[in-house]
Formats: C-alpha cells, sequence, structure tokens
C-alpha cells in the first residue's frame, strides 16, 4: 500500500515488541514450542515409518510393492504387494464420496437457508451427534442392521440397471460389497462435508442472496448462479477434508467389506474389495517380522496419500475463510 | 416562493423483507403440497396394504415432486419446477440424514439394552469364555481401562493443545498460518497410523511391551487437533479490550492471560477438552496396535496389559458367537452412553458461555 504513495515517505513505527521479562519470554518459548509439536508429531511418524518400512521396499521394491496384486506371507520368497487394496480405497471413498455430498450439501443448505431457526438448531446438533459415534459403533451396525437393508438396495440396482458393467455381480451375493462399504463410509463423512459447508453458507453475504430473491429469483436459481459459485471452493475442501477422512477409515470398513487381494476394478456390487487401513489392523495379529514391515510401509502409503490430501484441502479452506484470518 | 420538493426516498422499515414476501395464494399452495401427498400415500398405505419403502418411493415421491413442481410453477412459471424439486430433494436428503442417525442410535440401543445389567458394568471379563451368558462377566475393566488410558492422553493434551492455541492467538508467531493448515490437516490422520506410530517406536524397537501407555501416547495426535481449535476458537471470543487493558495495567503477557483470558475463556475451553476426549474414547485401532486387552481389571497405566472399551468390542465382534456379539452391543451401548454425556456437558458448558456473555 505505502508504495503508491512515495511522497510520503514516513518511517512507520514497529509497534509489535519484543517481550522482555524472563517470564514472558518463558511464555511465549512455551508456547511457540508446543505450536511447533505438530511439526514434530508429523516429523516422527514419517521417520518411524520409514525406518520400519524400508526393508520391504528392499525386499519387494517400490514399483511392486504399489502395484503388484499378491500378498501371501508363506510363499518364499514373502510377497507383500498393495495394488488391490491401494484401488479398494481410492474406490471406496470415491463411492463414499459421491453419496455423502448431496446428503451434506442438502443438510447444509436446508439449516441455513431453510429451516425454522430452532429447527435448524436440532439439525446442526444432530449432525454433530453423528460425527460423535465411534466408528467401531458404525461398524457394529453396518454388519449386523444396515448390510441387510442395503443388500436389498444391490439387489434392486443389480436387476434394474445389471446391464451397466459397474452394476454386474454374477455370483449373486450382495453382502460385504465395495458399494456397502462405501455408504458406511458416506454416512461418516456426511458430518464433516455438512459442518464445513455449513459454516461457508452462514457466513455468505446475506445481502447478494435477498438481492437474488428480490429480483424474482427462486430458491433454485439462487442456489444455483449465486449460493454456489459464492461457496464453491470452500465446498470443494470440504469434500476433500471428507475424502482423506474415508481414505483412513478402518474399523467400520473391516465389518462390511470382504478384504480380498483378487483385485476388484468396478464391479461396486461383487462381494470383494479392499481397503488400505482395514487390511492392516486385519493381517496385524497374526503378522510375522516381514508381515509387519509390509502393513508398516502399506501405513506409511496411507499415511502420505491422506497427509497430501488433507494439507491441500485445509489450505483451501483456509483460503476460502478470510474471515478466520 | 419555489416550492421545496422532498427528493429524500422513503426510508425502508427495518422490518420489511421484499425477498421473503409471499401471496396467500402461494402460501395455500405450498400448505396444501406439503400435506396432500403424504395423505394420499398413508391412504394408499392403508388400503392396498402396501410395503412403507415402496410406498414412499413410488407413490409419495412422485406425488410430492410434482405437487411441488406446480406450486414453483404457480409462482414463478415454467423455471418453478426446478424450484419444487430442490425443495423435496433438500428435504428428503436432510431426513435422510436423519433416518441413518435414528437406525444408529436406536439398533445400538435396542440391541445393547438387553445386554445390560449391573454385572456387565461393574464386573470384569475373568474366567468368561465368548459363549459365556450373558449374567456374568462384563466391562468392567474395560471402562476402568478406557478411562486410564484417554485421562492419560487428556493431561499430555491438553497443555499442548492450549499452549498451541495460545501461539494462534497471543503471539505474533509468522507460522500461525502453517501450524492453523497442520493441525486441521493432522485431524484427518488415519487412526490406524497412529497406531503404527507408536508401534515402531516403542514396541517394535523393544523399548517396552503392551502397555496402556502405548495406547495414550497413540491417542494424542487424534486429539490434539480437536483440542487445540476448540481452544483456539475459545480464546478467540474473549473481547480484545479485556487483554488490552490488562497489558495496559502494567500487567506481562503471562500475567495477562492466566488472570484475565484465561478466566474468561474457560467455558470455552472445558468445551474444548470434553469434545477432544468425545473424539478418541472409541477410537479402536490405535489401541488394538498398542495395547493388550486384558481380562482382568489393571489399574497401572505403566505396566501390563489393559482392555479398553473399544478394544473389547472388537474382541467381541470378532469372536462372532450369538453370546459374544450381545456384549458387543452391550459395550456399543456403553461408548455411546459416556459419548453422549461427554457431548452433552460440552453442550452445557458452552451454554453457560453464552449465558455469560449476554
Amino acid at each position: 500500500m505505502s508504495a503508491n504513495a512515495p511522497s510520503e515517505k514516513i518511517e512507520r513505527r514497529k509497534l509489535a515488541t519484543k517481550p522482555f521479562a524472563r517470564a514472558d519470554r518463558i511464555f511465549f518459548g512455551v508456547s511457540t514450542a508446543a505450536a511447533y509439536s505438530s511439526f514434530v508429531i508429523i516429523a516422527l511418524i514419517l521417520i518411524f515409518l520409514v525406518g520400519r518400512a524400508i526393508p520391504a521396499f528392499q525386499t519387494q521394491g517400490i514399483i511392486d510393492f504399489a502395484f503388484g496384486s499378491t500378498w501371501d506371507s508363506a510363499a518364499t520368497p514373502a510377497k507383500f504387494q498393495l495394488g488391490p487394496m491401494l484401488w479398494g480405497s481410492i474406490l471406496i471413498s470415491l463411492i463414499g464420496v459421491v453419496i455423502a455430498v448431496p446428503l451434506a450439501i442438502s443438510i447444509a443448505y436446508f439449516i441455513e437457508f431453510m429451516a425454522h431457526k430452532t429447527l435448524a438448531k436440532v439439525v446442526t446438533t444432530v449432525v454433530d451427534l453423528l460425527a460423535a459415534i465411534p466408528s467401531i459403533v458404525l461398524g457394529l451396525w453396518g454388519a449386523f442392521v444396515f448390510s441387510p437393508i442395503a443388500a436389498g438396495w444391490a439387489k434392486m440396482l443389480n436387476q434394474s440397471m445389471g446391464w451397466i458393467p459397474i452394476f454386474d455381480n454374477p455370483e449373486q451375493n450382495f453382502l460385504r460389497s465395495p458399494f456397502i462399504a462405501g455408504i458406511v463410509v458416506a454416512v461418516m463423512i456426511v458430518p464433516i462435508i455438512a459442518s464445513i459447508t455449513r459454516e461457508i453458507f452462514s457466513q455468505m453475504d446475506r445481502d447478494i442472496i435477498n438481492a437474488s430473491l428480490a429480483l424474482g429469483g427462486n430458491r433454485e436459481s439462487t442456489f444455483r448462479k449465486v449460493i454456489l459459485p459464492t461457496a464453491a471452493s470452500g465446498v470443494i475442501g470440504g469434500v476433500l477434508l471428507g475424502l482423506g477422512r474415508a481414505l483412513g477409515e478402518t474399523v467400520a470398513v473391516l465389518y462390511v467389506l470382504n478384504i480380498s487381494f483378487d483385485i476388484n476394478w468396478g464391479n461396486v456390487l461383487q462381494a470383494k474389495g479392499g481397503s488400505v487401513a482395514s487390511m492392516i489392523i486385519s493381517k496385524f495379529g497374526e503378522a510375522n517380522p516381514d508381515e509387519i514391515s509390509a502393513l508398516m510401509a502399506a501405513g506409511l502409503v496411507l499415511f502420505v496419500f491422506t497427509l497430501i490430501i488433507n494439507s491441500l484441502a485445509s489450505y483451501i479452506v483456509a483460503k476460502a475463510q478470510p474471515w478466520r484470518k | 416562493m419555489e416550492k421545496i420538493v422532498d427528493l429524500t426516498p422513503v426510508a425502508r422499515p427495518k422490518t420489511a423483507a421484499p425477498w421473503s414476501r409471499k401471496s396467500p395464494q402461494f402460501k395455500l399452495y405450498a400448505s396444501l403440497a406439503s400435506v396432500v401427498p403424504a395423505a394420499v400415500a398413508l391412504g394408499v398405505i392403508a388400503l392396498t396394504g402396501m410395503d412403507f419403502m415402496a410406498a414412499l418411493f413410488i407413490v409419495f415421491l412422485p406425488i410430492q415432486v410434482i405437487a411441488a413442481a406446480l406450486v414453483g410453477v404457480s409462482v414463478y412459471g415454467r423455471r418453478g419446477i426446478l424450484e419444487g424439486l430442490l425443495v423435496v430433494a433438500t428435504i428428503f436428503l436432510s431426513s435422510f440424514v436423519f433416518v441413518l442417525l435414528g437406525s444408529v442410535i436406536w439398533s445400538v440401543i435396542s440391541n445393547g439394552f438387553a445386554a445390560l445389567s449391573p454385572s456387565f458394568i461393574f464386573q470384569n471379563n475373568y474366567y468368561i469364555q465368548p459363549k459365556t451368558s450373558l449374567e456374568y462377566g462384563g466391562v468392567g475393566h474395560s471402562i476402568v481401562g478406557s478411562l486410564l488410558i484417554v485421562g492419560l492422553s487428556t493431561i499430555v493434551t491438553v497443555p499442548l493443545g492450549l499452549a498451541t492455541a495460545v501461539y494462534l492467538t497471543e503471539t505474533q508467531g509468522k507460522s500461525k498460518g502453517i501450524i492453523r493448515t497442520l493441525l486441521q490437516a493432522m485431524s484427518g490422520l488415519p487412526s490406524v497410523v497412529s497406531g503404527l506410530f507408536i508401534y515402531a517406536m516403542f514396541i517394535a524397537s523393544g523399548i517396552t511391551t503392551y502397555a496402556g501407555w502405548t495406547g495414550s501416547l497413540a491417542l494424542i495426535p487424534l486429539m490434539l487437533p480437536t483440542v487445540a481449535r476448540v481452544t483456539e476458537e475459545a480464546l478467540r471470543l474473549v473481547p480484545v479490550e479485556l487483554r488490552n487493558g490488562a497489558l495496559a495495567l502494567g500487567a506481562p503477557a503471562w500475567r495477562a492471560f492466566v488472570q484475565v483470558t484465561l478466566p474468561a475463556a474457560k467455558s470455552g475451553i472445558v468445551t474444548a477438552i470434553l469434545l477432544g476426549v468425545a473424539r478418541v474414547i472409541g477410537e479402536t485401532a490405535p489401541l488394538v496396535l498398542t495395547t493388550f486387552a486384558a481380562d482382568r481389571t489393571n489399574l497401572n497405566v505403566f505396566d501390563g496389559a489393559m482392555g479398553s472399551l473399544p478394544t473389547y468390542l472388537f474382541n467381541y465382534i470378532a469372536f462372532g458367537f450369538d453370546e459374544s456379539i450381545q456384549r458387543a452391543w452391550g459395550a456399543a451401548l456403553v461408548i455411546l452412553i459416556l459419548v453422549a454425556i461427554l457431548f452433552i456437558s460440552a453442550r452445557v458448558a458452552s451454554r453457560t458461555r453464552t449465558k455469560a456473555r449476554k
């Protein structure tokens, strides 16, 4: 700003001062150290996982480890390849996001623009509650209550639209498929996407919405032409955060998915799929040291994946929320 | 004499809201559209005995969409059709989320209630086989274990989170933005990775065997982002005048924080702690990887195997017998009750905060 006015070259006084009392220096030092502890934690996770994963990478080869599709600890030499799990995780997360986004956006829209204040408060509480349910409880529900119902839906999909390749299912067994795992994951990430979308919506300039309505726009055109374009980047950030959470979902997926190293490219109704996180926890109990190293490598891949997606997402969300400074 | 024309526009009354003005005709149509389809669907169910879900999708939804579209057309003309669709879709999808949550909570309560009894809550699991009937044994040791493990990680995480929040609000630090982004990214850390990390750091390297405290450590990275972010919000809500006043009176920054800002943000910080605990009390994967589920009550976090509610749930689902699944539902209900208590206390704490501000 001052570059535009070269004539008034007044040295600005620095208002921020350094803490001078020793107690204050300690106070600020401690808080700075604590703030950097999150860096330290991330770095430690990376160091230790890399350290444990190196033997697996050396014996398996990085390319084979990431894209091959055999996991056999009994073979000589043992083969640990992550391909089907990696693709399965992505597939399930995509299904989850596709289902969760419409739900989350409509619930955020309902809270912010449609519901009466009291009702909006109730719905907000419900969404927060849904976020607070532990994933293992959702897994239990998914396995014993929801799976049979969702298998019915899957059967309907298969019968009505079975000619589309992704809804094909020759075995006619509809339980434990990526489709069901995707829905359970969607239930987990709806609250995350919804709460970020709601916050973006609530901070929007009400005047432009009211202007659109007063000019004769209806709800739909206001939503499509005013609300969505303004909120788009924040919503995308929220969706990415949900995607990151979906990739890392562990126990809930474990109970509703048949984990199989026979790769399933896209038959979402078939009873075989993969998930890196769930595979780790299901193999960990009976793993020998070599396999543990491979599982560490799998965890490292998962960690790097989610860290990149989450950092990107939080960067976008932070950009979309300038009022947070 | 010149005539004075008053050109100032008529001020719009504060209460006027031209965008929300609706004609009585529209109100009539709208109320008809919200009642008739439901009535028709209920009538069809009553008359033909149709399956509820089928009636919902075949009878109710199409009629509701048509009715809403007609209302839209009556107000906006042809482009009102989409308006009707939007309204129906929003309300339908939102209620779907309600139904999902209701289904989760109802199934846990109805299935878990049968398992719940004083002995289930207070006894431990020693001498209990997966097929033992439900009169014997329970989750007492797991409740104690969960509270100890989560308690230890709370003791470590809360000061850390509080100090991080202080850095984000009270200082002029340069890397605030990146730390905030990192915290947000950490809140999406897969819980299984956190468990693997502590396993690699302490157990695989032979520093310790399975114990309660390794589980506590594995929960810290998951709890820290929640505590730090909610505390930051709470500190930010304290008026700047308060802390500037304290500083102007000559107080050093730490004293201003401890004696002015901290008391003002007290209930917000309590909310942060409660939400952080609620976030990790049901975390399963890290505890499965870093603690070894015990059957006996263990009061020492630093030594020996220690059971916890999530690992109990995890093991009993894996057994797969009717009795063990029954116990799993019971444990799920206990976890849900704990989460509900934490959640409601957090609500109450934040409500007292808003009241005090008025």
